[in-house]
């Protein structure tokens, strides 16, 4: 018989304050070796990484970064509910990494930690900053006073790292007694009960529990209700006594701190405060900013195109490969015209996902980002947004998605929840060449006091999509309620330079999520799309491709282009989505669109940009499809054809770019604030809302101009 | 005074911090009466201010400045 050495995998939760390289210990232990999943019912990601350390073999959980296991965000919740094993399987062991300039916040984290019972062991990281700070950690007596294994570490330079693998190799998790005694703080026969009701072997768990209970989702209405009664009851007040408890700990903290660390008076010039001289001046740091702002802009706008141009080129060439080398059928139909193209237009993302998710772990690495929020919080807040609403917004310009998913760093949930909301009204660039068609038939190409009015046209398109961003923030601010108080209250870390495996790993992990959990959803999307623009009802179908192939038979060769053009275009009035086109006439014949700009609107949703490929087939432009000034030749010689008028005047035209401006279109959009909001609600919602105003704006567009 | 009225690079002790719901996220950020306080910097318009406590630099709105009672 065959032996083997089955060991159970044991599991660590890494937990810390943010701004403690929490995330780079992490990387550098597990490296790729990471999965990215969800926990129940909240919108945090859950990280776990997966360490082999000779026989043995450790789940890294990273938890989010916090303060404290104080219930204020969904962050501290998923901390307080994997460490006690709360609707999720507790952790074996914890690791604490504490910031050795900041020993006596971080141990307030550490050491509520410790008093949860769980074996844990603490690492302290920056030391390199500490010994030019001028602070001396005797890691013994603090080892002696606390009883927690401790590890000191400089993360940044791979110092240390070693050490921690060997301490969990060596499994050296310790759970010494408390720092302080939860009975003083809640009646002992209180603790008792709540420990007996929920199964603690704990009393600190108890404690968190009464202080926690009412804001996590995980505890039944029952058991909540019961903790409420329970603390009226023993006349437990919740706030009074945490912050009566969180006081004591700090003092307890002080008393050891004072013989673990001897502090030496170092002068030392302080870059972070010359640097802020800079970065927060008044007038040059937004210059400054504005300046970051444009590069990142100008990265998704312009720079992203490059890559994106190559994956729309690979994924043609991948359909056109498949046609050439598969037997005729529906099923290489299917495969060259639906999935591939499906999984290209997921693909397509990538750079912009990418590039934004670059240039932001870059600033909140050099420590920039927590700047930007500072600068900018008093402009969006009367608009119910926070300072870091800014840059899923500006990202918005390019690209709603990565905007919306930039979204994640807004803590307050309703702040969070608007940024979403609104990001899509933002004129990202795939509104672009629908504009540019558009303006260039109806805006006449002169100049107006020395600036082209067709450039004008434009730029009043952007406008109107900021202005429409920041009045449906305003509205929702009032509309949508929450007991969560908006607060600013952050740190701003010292500028560093930043990690480059951390930007990488960044950009890889976001663009995997992209692509696994909306990716599902627009590829399903679009093949539904083109099955809807492909097929008909059999018999009509069947009829157009007959007549084609008799009339194909009785033309010389060189004709047959303009054949299968105007046969393209037949076959597109007779499938599904012709027919729901012509079917939602009479809806948009307000808006001043016929049936034809009807199957643009629908194929759409697909992405904005497909209207012009759309526009071009039904109305069978021949020759490059690519060039505009083909497509908008043939369609300024488009009339009506009962009443002769020009199909694309002023009032159609401009009625139709507000369409586009507001409409939800964008089914990537809608799968991103699915994965982003975990809801079906909020997506439903918001088509329906702005394809409503969008139909409304463009209703009185077509009155004004009519 | 509250920090609130600190002007810029002026520095003083902390005495209390006044109650709130979010009374606790200033204990946990290390804003803690007895501690040194210093105003840094002001964002224009009434934004955020940014003070040093034990080294750390810390933005506060306004009206969280406000929460923080200084000894005279």
């Amino acid at each position: 018989m065959e032996t083997a050495i089955f060991t159970h995998t044991k599991t660590i939760a890494i937990i810390g304050n943010p701004n403690v390289g929490k995330s780079s210990i992490f990387n550098q232990l597990t490296g790729l070796n990471q999965k990215i999943g969800n926990y129940p019912g909240v919108t945090v990601d859950k990280t776990v990484g997966f360490v082999r350390l000779g026989e043995k073999s450790f789940d890294l959980i990273d938890l989010p970064g916090t303060y404290s296991l104080y219930p204020k965000s969904e962050d501290e919740v998923i901390a307080h509910r994997v460490l006690n094993g709360i609707g999720e399987e507790k952790p074996d062991f914890a690791l604490v990494i504490l910031d050795a300039c900041n020993l006596e916040r971080s141990l307030l984290l550490g050491t509520q930690v410790m008093d949860l019972g769980i074996p844990l062991a603490f690492v302290v990281n920056m030391k390199d900053l500490a010994i030019k700070k001028g602070i001396d950690i005797k890691a013994f007596e603090l080892f002696k006073s606390l009883g927690v294994p401790l590890v000191l570490t400089d993360a940044r330079n791979n110092e240390g790292i070693d050490a921690i693998r060997q301490l969990m190799a060596d499994e050296k998790f310790e759970s010494p007694k408390p720092l302080l005694d939860s009975n003083a703080y809640a009646d002992a026969a209180l603790i008792e009960e709540v420990m007996g009701r929920f199964g603690f072997k704990n009393p600190y768990q108890a404690f968190q529990l009464l202080v926690f209970g009412e804001f996590d989702k995980a505890i039944s209405q029952r058991d909540k209700q019961w903790l409420e009664e329970k603390s009226a009851s023993y006349g437990f007040d919740r706030k009074k006594q945490q912050l009566k408890e969180t006081e004591a700990r700090y003092v307890k903290i002080a008393g050891i701190l004072k013989s673990a660390v001897v502090r030496k008076k170092v002068e030392s010039r302080n870059i972070t405060i010359s640097l802020d001289n800079i970065f927060l001046h008044p007038v040059f740091g937004f210059v400054i900013f504005l300046a970051i702002m444009l590069l990142i802009f100008q990265a998704i706008f312009a720079w992203a195109s490059i890559p994106m141009e190559w994956i729309d080129v690979g994924f043609a060439g991948l359909s056109g490969w498949i046609y050439d080398n598969f037997p005729a059928g529906v099923l290489t139909d299917l495969l060259a015209e639906g999935i591939v193209p499906g999984i290209g237009g997921v693909v397509i993302f990538i750079p912009q996902i990418a590039m934004l998710f670059g240039f932001l772990a870059i600033l909140e690495g050099t420590g920039y980002l927590s700047r930007v929020v500072f600068l900018m919080d008093r402009l969006m807040r009367p608009f119910g947004l926070h300072g870091k609403s800014v840059v899923p917004l500006i990202s918005g310009m390019a690209c709603a998605i990565p905007g919306i998913m930039a979204a994640r760093n807004i803590s307050n949930a309703k702040e969070r929840l608007i940024t979403i909301l609104v990001t899509p009204w933002m004129s990202c660039s795939a509104r672009l060449p629908v504009y540019i068609i558009l303006i260039g038939l109806t805006v006449p190409d002169t100049l107006w006091m020395g600036v082209g009015l067709q450039a004008i046209g434009l730029l009043t398109m952007y406008l109107l999509g900021v202005l429409f961003t920041l009045l449906g923030a305003l509205v929702l601010k009032f509309i949508l309620k929450t007991k969560e108080k908006s607060y600013l209250m952050t740190e701003l870390p010292i500028y560093r330079l930043p990690r480059w495996k951390t930007v990488l790993l960044t950009m890889f992990s976001k663009s995997k999520i992209f692509v696994f959990e909306a990716g599902k959803i627009i590829l399903s999307i679009s093949i539904v799309l083109w099955v809807l623009a492909s097929y008909g009802p059999t018999g009509r179908m069947d009829a157009i491709e007959n007549e084609k192939i008799a009339l194909l038979e009785n033309t010389p060769e060189e004709e047959w282009p303009i054949i299968e053009e105007s046969y393209a275009s037949k076959k597109l009035e007779a499938s599904f989505i012709g027919i729901m086109g012509k079917a939602i006439e009479p809806a948009i014949r307000p808006l001043g669109y016929d049936w034809k700009i009807g199957i643009a609107l629908l194929t759409s949703f697909a992405a904005r940009e497909v209207f012009v490929g759309t526009i071009a087939t039904i109305y069978s432009i021949g020759g490059d499809v690519e060039n505009e000034l083909t497509i908008r030749e043939k369609l300024e010689k488009e009339v009506h054809p009962d009443t002769g008028e020009k199909v694309f005047d002023k009032a159609t035209g401009f009625s139709l770019m507000v369409f586009y401006a507001f409409a939800m279109q964008c089914m990537s959009t809608l799968a991103v604030v699915y994965r982003e909001t975990k809801s079906w609600k909020w997506p439903v919602l918001q088509t329906v809302v702005m394809t409503g105003v969008a139909y409304l704006a463009a209703f009185i567009t077509y009155r004004i101009f009519s | 005074m509250t920090a609130a009225r600190l002007s810029l690079q002026q520095s003083a002790i902390i005495e209390s911090i006044g109650e709130s719901d979010i009374s606790i996220n200033f204990l946990e950020l290390g804003i803690l009466p007895g501690k040194e306080i210093k105003l840094l910097k002001k964002a224009p318009f009434g934004g955020p201010m940014a003070f040093i406590i034990d080294e750390n630099i810390i933005a506060l709105r306004q009206h969280e400045a406000l929460m923080i009672k200084l000894k005279s």
